[in-house]
């Protein structure tokens, strides 16, 4: 079927990698027959070799002992199952956390004094609580004024001391 | 995916991937280990396996994968018994001619045991497996010009010690 001159080419294709699979596969039938010429012999035993390599295969216990071990594993849902309670577990302690921090702010809500509770809904009442609250401001900022002249009134006095200190030693 | 489909669309790969993890580690017994961890993985994995384009190829990678974990667990060389898988079954051959070819095909495997590790496995997924270029590509997540160059590379070095052996009796 093949001429040697044809398989000649094909193999010189083949050192170069230039042939496709089914190139390589007419290569392989040929050298798999027994009409090899004496030239071609150490391609042929390369090509043998291949082939040869093909009988390399597992045991026919393999496959058995495969598939035993597939399906205890295929109750695969137990880890399904494992991976749920886990998420569960989570869930509930995520929820734990928030229903006791809602009570907790009930709680801390209800010790609130009464005056601190917003008055947004009535504009009077509002302007009423605004008012006050600027008036105690405006208190302590006076008595903060107060207090602080009395503090420019010591500076002041230290730095009479202090010139007088000075004309003294310049004498 | 249930059992009787993964048997249908995994378990033909498993000699393919025996063959590669037994050209990876060198030893059956390791080989046969991690095809049974890779269709486990792959088992488990089931779910997302109708995403994936190339079951064979993926398969292939993961083995590859598996495989040089375990070398470097081991941290050994690959080669210890490279050669002991390979059987001939010619019946085309003469009882002379198969002891000689058998012979000469433990010396093309020491040959191939000796390549560079890139291009022990181009040459194996190509020569032997038959996988395309970018098949190949996939499985050892290398360019597919890379794969050209370790293919070409290979083969010529393997043809260049078998015309050394051939013409004067080197090994």
């Amino acid at each position: 079927m093949d001429s040697n001159k044809d398989i000649e080419q094909l193999l010189e294709n083949y050192w170069n990698c230039e042939t496709s699979l089914e190139e390589e596969q007419t290569l392989r039938n040929f050298f798999h027959g027994s009409s090899v010429p004496a030239s071609m012999k150490e391609t042929a035993e390369l090509f043998r070799f291949f082939e040869a390599e093909k009988s390399n295969t597992l045991h026919e216990s393999f496959e058995p002992a495969v598939t035993k071990e597939l399906r205890k594993r295929q109750g695969g849902k137990i880890v399904a199952m494992v991976s749920f309670t886990n998420i569960a577990r989570i869930a509930a302690g995520i929820l734990v956390v928030v229903v006791a921090t809602y009570f907790i702010r009930q709680e801390v809500r209800k010790s609130y004094p009464k005056e601190i509770q917003d008055t947004y809904t009535d504009p009077q009442l509002a302007f009423e609580e605004t008012k006050k609250a600027l008036m105690m401001i405006s208190n302590t900022f006076g008595k903060a004024k107060h207090e602080a002249g009395k503090i420019k009134m010591f500076n002041d006095a230290e730095k009479k001391i202090q010139t007088k200190g000075t004309d003294k030693s310049n004498i | 995916m249930n059992l009787e489909t993964f048997q249908n669309r995994v378990y033909p790969v498993k000699n393919k991937l025996f063959r590669f993890a037994f050209r990876l580690l060198g030893s059956s017994d390791d080989a046969e280990d991690v095809v049974q961890e890779v269709l486990i993985k792959v088992w488990n994995g089931r779910d997302q396996l109708d995403g994936i384009q190339n079951i064979e190829a993926w398969c292939m990678r993961v083995t590859k994968n598996l495989s040089l974990d375990r070398l470097r667990q081991q941290q050994r060389r690959p080669t210890d018994s490279i050669d002991k898988g390979s059987q001939v079954h010619y019946s085309a051959l003469s009882p002379h001619d198969l002891v000689e070819t058998t012979e000469n095909m433990k010396r093309i495997g020491e040959l191939m045991a000796v390549l560079p590790e890139k291009q022990r496995h181009v040459m194996h997924l190509r020569d032997v497996e038959g996988y395309s270029y970018q098949e190949i590509s996939e499985i050892l997540e290398i360019d597919m010009s890379q794969v050209k160059v370790n293919l070409f590379r290979a083969r010529n070095a393997v043809r260049e010690k078998l015309l050394k052996t051939n013409a004067y009796g080197l090994k």
